[in-house]
C-alpha cells in the first residue's frame, strides 16, 4: 500500500545532544502544521526502534524524518540505539516515503541504500553535521541556527511544498543564516566565526536525492477537487432554502 | 571596486573577521583591516590588495593557502576558553557523542583527522565567502 499523503512521522530523541536538534524541530512543526496533516511525533524515550517501527507500519507516514548520531552506514535513535544500517530489515521501511536522516555521514552509503530501496526522497549530510553547545538547548539563535536551516525542508514540506521546492528552500534558509553571522546582527557573536563555519561545513555536506516534483502535503483543496461540483451544489442548495424559508417567514 | 566599496566591504565584516589574516601578497598575510588601512591610503600595496579583493584570489600558492588557513583556524580557536564544549557532530565515530572544545578542535586540525580535514577544507570556502560579502 502507498504512503499516506499529510502523513508526517517524526522521531525526536533528546539524549546526547539531540535535543538540541529535536526541540527546533518541535518548534517548528507546532507553528507550521495544518489541519487537515495527521502528524505523530515519538519525543524522547518514545524515540525507539520498536516504536519507530511499529508507527511506521501503523501510520504508514509518507514522510519521515528523524535526528540521530549516525555514520556512513548506520543510523540510531535515543541513547545511540541502533536503528538502521545498511542491509538490516529496517531499510525496505523506507520504500515510498520522503526521509531525511539529521544525523551525520549518512549520505555516504545509509542514504544510497534507502534510495535503492524504493524511498521517494532521501535527504542527509556526506560528512560529519556540526552544531553549537555553547549554550542550552533550543534557548539562543547561536544553538537554534544550524537546525533552523536543516528542518527548513520539513516546514517546507508542512507548508505543502514539494520536495524538490523544500530542498530549494532549506538551502536558502542556510544562506539566510550565514548572512546573519558574517554580516548581519549576529556578527558580534563571540563565536560567529565559528557559526558561520558549521553552517557552511553543514551546508556543502548536505545531500539530495529523489523525484523533485513529489508533493507529500498537497493543499486541501487539491483534495476536495474531485468532490468540488457536489459541495458547491449542497452549499448552493442550503443557501436557497435559507433565503426561501426567510422570504416565507415575511411574507 | 571603489574605495567606499573597499569601505563598505570592510565595515559589513563582523570584529573578529576583521582582524583575521586574508590575503597574501609578496609573502606577507593581510587582515582585513590592513586591506582596507592600504587601500585608503592608496599606497601600491592598498591598490594590489583592492585588485585581489576585486577578482576574490586569496593571492596565495596552494602552500601558502593551506599555510594561511591553518593559521587563521589557529588564531580564532586560540583566543576562546580553551576547555569550554562548543561543539558537536552527530556522528558515532566513538562509542559516545563526542564533544569538542576549541583546544580539542586545534588538536584536530593540527593532527590532520578527518574532521580536522573537514574543517580545512571548509575553511577556504568559508574565506572565498568572506571576499564576496558586497
Amino acid at each position: 500500500m502507498s504512503a499516506l499523503a499529510n502523513t508526517f512521522l517524526f522521531a525526536e530523541p533528546l539524549q546526547h545532544y539531540l535535543e538540541y536538534s529535536t526541540k527546533v524541530l518541535h518548534d517548528l512543526i507546532a507553528a507550521n502544521r495544518q489541519g487537515s496533516q495527521n502528524i505523530v511525533e515519538l519525543i524522547g524515550t518514545d524515540a525507539n526502534p520498536a516504536k519507530v517501527k511499529e508507527t511506521l507500519a501503523s501510520l504508514n507516514p509518507i514522510v519521515f524524518s528523524m535526528a540521530a548520531h549516525g555514520n556512513y552506514t548506520t543510523t540510531t535513535l535515543e541513547c545511540t540505539e541502533l536503528f538502521m544500517q545498511v542491509g538490516d530489515a529496517n531499510v525496505p521501511l523506507m520504500k515510498g516515503r520522503v526521509v531525511h536522516l539529521n544525523s551525520c555521514q549518512t549520505g555516504a552509503e545509509l542514504g544510497p541504500a534507502i534510495m535503492s530501496a524504493g524511498a521517494l526522497a532521501y535527504l542527509g549530510s556526506n560528512e560529519s553535521f556540526w552544531f553549537y553547545v555553547g549554550d542550552e538547548a533550543n534557548t539562543t539563535r547561536a544553538v537554534r541556527s544550524p537546525f533552523l536551516a536543516e528542518w527548513q525542508f520539513e516546514v517546507s514540506l508542512l507548508k505543502g511544498k514539494t520536495v524538490g521546492e523544500a530542498r530549494t528552500e532549506m538551502l536558502a534558509k542556510y544562506e539566510e543564516e550565514l548572512t546573519y553571522w558574517i554580516e548581519g546582527e549576529g556578527k558580534t557573536h563571540n563565536d560567529a566565526g565559528e557559526l558561520a563555519r558549521i553552517l557552511s561545513i553543514n551546508k556543502a555536506i548536505s545531500t539530495f536525492a529523489g523525484t523533485p516534483g513529489t508533493k507529500p502535503s498537497p493543499a486541501p483543496t487539491v483534495l476536495l477537487a474531485g468532490n468540488t461540483p457536489w459541495v458547491l451544489i449542497g452549499v448552493g442548495g442550503l443557501v436557497a432554502y435559507l433565503i426561501y424559508r426567510e422570504l416565507k417567514r415575511k411574507i | 571596486m571603489s574605495k567606499d566599496l573597499v569601505s563598505r566591504w570592510f565595515n559589513k565584516l563582523g570584529p573578529a573577521e576583521q582582524d583575521l589574516a586574508l590575503l597574501i601578497l609578496n609573502g606577507m598575510a593581510y587582515t582585513p583591516r590592513q586591506t582596507y588601512d592600504e587601500v585608503m591610503r592608496g599606497s601600491p600595496i592598498g591598490d594590489q590588495l583592492q585588485r585581489m579583493l576585486e577578482m576574490g584570489k586569496f593571492g596565495t600558492t596552494y602552500a601558502e593557502e593551506q599555510d594561511l588557513i591553518k593559521s587563521r583556524l589557529n588564531q580564532t580557536l586560540s583566543k576562546k576558553d580553551p576547555d569550554k564544549p562548543l561543539f558537536v557532530a552527530l556522528s558515532t565515530i566513538s562509542v559516545q557523542p563526542k564533544v569538542f572544545s576549541p583546544a580539542q578542535l586545534l588538536q584536530e586540525i593540527s593532527a590532520g583527522t578527518p574532521i580536522g580535514q573537514q574543517w580545512i577544507k571548509n575553511e577556504a570556502d568559508y574565506m572565498h565567502r568572506i571576499l564576496q560579502v558586497r
